[in-house]
């Protein structure tokens, strides 16, 4: 006499199989640690400068002196203790921006007096940076970055310590 | 008086038997981690950068913030400078140098500086490479040393200088709003 499945057998047919998740698990557990550790959570940027060269004496004629007066105005930025002081070449008046108090630098008013000097000088591309020793490398990495921002592509970093205005 | 008893089933000859219901272990239902450690992997895969110039924010130094992003002029070779308030480290493997005040006021400090850098440039430049000085300084570092390293640099060869900051989107943090 044939006997009937038994109920367990029967149960267990019907049931859907649970997949074996162990190792999934294992890989997940070796694979998320790797990429938290290679992950990029702070994004670098890299500031270009450029050095002072030394100026191509010489030259002369009407072609030269034609061509210099086409010339972009040279424009300096100090970065000096207590404010900005900017100034175009052939401009007597020095652009000063005070700070707005110890140790805070007015980068606003920095980056609006650079965006006008930019239309006006519009052929200039180039800003000259001449830094007190004792501001921070902070303070002029902000500068770089607001004369950069400004279409100023290129800084050149004044290394010599001869002050560029005119003693009282 | 609370006397703990034990009730002991020695139905069976005396021998300990088994409870039925204990017997069966119970699966853990591990299905919701999975959802969450696969939505883990995907946002980190799509994260991910293999840029090694992207990693290599130096440790317990505090970069200033720009806005602005150049990137190393074509077929150029950085070399790394790391100026800490306490030390120098130079290279991608930070060997120590010395104190910002050793540099200053040392010259044997800065004659071995000097021939590190000029043998890096004189190594890349001989690989058709230009070399480029990469320097990561503190935002609370004074400009003088940093005029020092740039001067200092030029006379090693090294024409193309570029200072690290950590990116931002937000222009208003660099103006101080």
């Amino acid at each position: 006499m044939a006997y009937g499945p038994s109920k367990n057998r029967s149960r267990s047919q019907n049931e859907p199989r649970e997949p074996n998740l162990i190792p999934i698990m294992n890989l997940f557990i070796v694979i998320i640690p790797m990429l938290m550790t290679i992950m990029v959570t702070v994004h670098l940027a890299m500031i270009e400068i450029t050095l002072p060269t030394e100026a191509a004496g010489g030259g002369g004629g009407d072609e030269a002196t034609e061509e210099l007066e086409e010339l972009p105005k040279i424009i300096t930025l100090a970065l000096l203790p207590d404010r900005f002081e900017l100034m175009v070449e052939g401009i007597e008046e020095i652009i000063t921006i005070p700070q707005l108090s110890v140790g805070t630098y007015d980068y606003f008013t920095l980056d609006q007096n650079i965006a006008r000097l930019k239309e006006n000088n519009e052929n200039q591309g180039t800003i000259d940076l001449l830094p007190d020793p004792t501001v921070k490398f902070d303070t002029l990495l902000r500068s770089i970055d607001i004369c950069k921002s400004n279409n100023f592509p290129n800084i050149k970093y004044l290394t010599s310590s001869t002050k560029y205005y005119k003693a009282k | 008086m609370n006397v703990l008893s034990v009730k002991v089933n020695r139905a069976g000859g005396g021998r300990f038997q088994s409870r039925n219901r204990g017997n069966k272990t119970k699966d853990l239902n591990i299905t919701s981690l999975i959802d969450i450690l696969t939505i883990l992997l995907v946002f980190m895969i799509k994260n991910i950068s293999m840029d090694a110039a992207q990693k290599n924010a130096p440790e317990g130094m505090i970069l200033p913030t720009t806005v602005t992003i150049n990137e190393l002029i074509e077929s150029g070779k950085a070399v790394f400078l790391k100026i800490y308030p306490d030390k120098i480290l130079y290279g991608a493997e930070s060997i120590e140098v010395g104190s910002l005040q050793d540099f200053l006021n040392k010259p044997e400090i800065r004659n071995s500086l000097l021939r590190l850098l000029q043998m890096e440039a004189r190594s890349i430049i001989s690989t058709n490479n230009k070399p480029c000085l990469l320097i990561q300084a503190d935002k609370e570092l004074p400009c003088r040393y940093i005029t020092e390293f740039i001067k200092f640099s030029a006379q090693a060869s090294f024409a193309n200088i570029y200072f690290s900051a950590i990116h931002t989107d937000n222009r208003d943090e660099i103006l101080g709003l």
